[in-house]
């Protein structure tokens, strides 16, 4: 309509810039999640279904309320490994991968978006999981439901940013299943260790939540998004 | 030039072999025996400084592992494979003599306490790179899924340490030690340093030696009855 107007593309702040790309890559894989339907409701079972296997192999021995923590882990890190492997898996097909590298993004928003779309993921799991771990194990949450929320959200990060990583470089490498749960488990491991913790500090003993503990968890999100983000356009491959 | 570099490493070999013999023979007769544990207490002397060569066989794999993605040259990925394997092997050392220790010490061959959890992390973490290496067949690729494991490994090890420390302990913190025992530690340092080094070394040449033998083009297989015909004539 506008004749006069220059055809130049519109002036973009570089950061602004990367926050549409960022938005852009989310978009599509939430998309593609959206209209596939292929991964969420695996997920959402599997983690269901490690829960209710944990809770007939233990039987009648629960009762304090502290199995619980131990048996979301094991739920959110098998259901959280095979989220990893789906998403960057939707890459695979048709060339997909080297169609992102040639974009003109920087290769650190690609994983950026890849974690994002990830942790939207597991939060969906985490709102099934956890209720069904937290009530099949009598876990009293009362004292302090945000401490809850905070540690399990803090760790669930920490996980997504390093499972990320890895399913790039499994996937891309062209391993067999599996490989990628033997290597994130035991880089998880402090998570596990550190939440469980402070969980029992909080919960067990009563103590308010320290700040300091939960600045190990802090530390391990932002070393390993920090290294993941750098690492990552080392290992990406079409 | 090269004889003489023969001489060093026999020097070398003579200093390691010496100073464990005297470490052997102080630990046994030469050290007074400690009031509560007793004899078992005497492991503590391998204990310590494997567990410290641990740490600086892991550290040499994270310098080894960011090398190699930095300057992409064969030899890093080497010697990061050549230290991460020293340090399984160390790692597996420090295990069984904790476990020794916890079995006299508090009756049980396991407990959660956090300086054994510490270690069998730290063992588990680079187990698991040992075992990518054996997973992945190019050998390109291998060394980039190596060298990424490899550095958030290291990464890995402080934070452990610090959420192990969330945990009770049992384990002893600072230990009060006669003169006498405190030498026959310093003594115990020297060997093992030594050994944990040659280790790497001969390690990292065997790897130079399977990379340099991998790229020889394989000869045509020659029938035998050719080839002794051949020799014959």
């Amino acid at each position: 309509m506008n004749q006069t107007a220059p055809m130049s593309p519109l002036p973009q702040r570089p950061c602004c810039m990367g926050l549409r790309q960022l938005w852009a890559l989310v978009q599509k894989d939430l998309r593609i999640e959206a209209r596939s339907r292929q991964t969420l409701g695996l997920l959402v079972v599997l983690g269901l279904l490690v829960v209710v296997v944990l809770g007939l192999g233990l039987g009648q021995q629960q009762g304090s309320g502290f199995q619980s923590t131990a048996v979301l882990w094991v739920a959110y890190l098998f259901s959280g490994v095979l989220c990893f492997e789906k998403t960057m898996a939707t890459e695979r097909h048709d060339g997909a991968m080297a169609g992102l590298m040639l974009a003109p993004l920087d290769r650190g928003t690609i994983y950026l978006a890849k974690l994002l779309g990830n942790l939207l993921l597991m939060l969906a799991v985490a709102l099934v999981v956890t209720p069904a771990g937290v009530i099949f194990f009598h876990f009293d949450l009362s004292a302090n439901p945000l401490a809850f929320v905070l540690v399990m959200g803090l760790s669930i990060l920490g996980f997504a940013s390093v499972g990320t990583l890895f399913a790039a470089l499994v996937s891309s490498s062209r391993l067999q299943g599996g490989l990628l749960a033997m290597v994130v488990f035991p880089l998880s491991l402090p998570l596990v260790i550190a939440s469980t913790q402070i969980l029992l500090a909080v919960f067990r003993d009563g103590r308010p939540l320290a700040g300091g503990s939960l600045g190990i968890l802090a530390a391990f999100d932002a070393i390993f998004l920090t290294a993941s983000w750098v690492l990552f356009e080392w290992v990406l491959e079409p | 030039m090269r004889q003489r570099a023969g001489i060093w490493v026999s020097l070398f070999w003579l200093l390691t072999a010496g100073t464990f013999a005297a470490a052997l023979l102080r630990v046994a007769w030469f050290t007074p025996e400690e009031a509560t544990m007793g004899v078992i207490q005497k492991v503590f002397y391998l204990h310590l400084p494997v567990a410290i060569n641990t740490f600086l066989a892991c550290m040499v794999c994270f310098i080894g592992s960011v090398g190699y993605l930095t300057q992409r040259q064969s030899w890093w990925d080497d010697l990061a494979a050549a230290a991460a394997k020293v340090a399984v092997l160390l790692c597996s050392i420090v295990l069984l003599t904790g476990m020794i220790w916890a079995q006299s010490a508090w009756k049980t061959w396991w407990t959660w306490s956090p300086r054994l959890t510490f270690s069998l992390v730290l063992w588990l973490l680079y187990v698991v790179y040992l075992l990518i290496r054996a997973s992945v067949e190019s050998r390109q690729r291998r060394a980039v899924v190596s060298a990424v494991y490899g550095v958030l490994a290291f990464l890995d090890v402080p934070l452990v340490y610090l959420s192990v420390r969330l945990m009770r302990d049992i384990h002893p913190t600072s230990i009060t030690m006669e003169p006498a025992m405190r030498l026959t530690l310093a003594l115990w340092f020297v060997p093992v340093t030594l050994l944990t080094a040659a280790l790497i070394v001969l390690r990292y040449r065997l790897n130079r030696a399977g990379r340099q033998a991998a790229a020889i083009p394989a000869q045509p297989a020659q029938p035998v009855a050719l080839r002794l015909m051949g020799d014959a004539l």
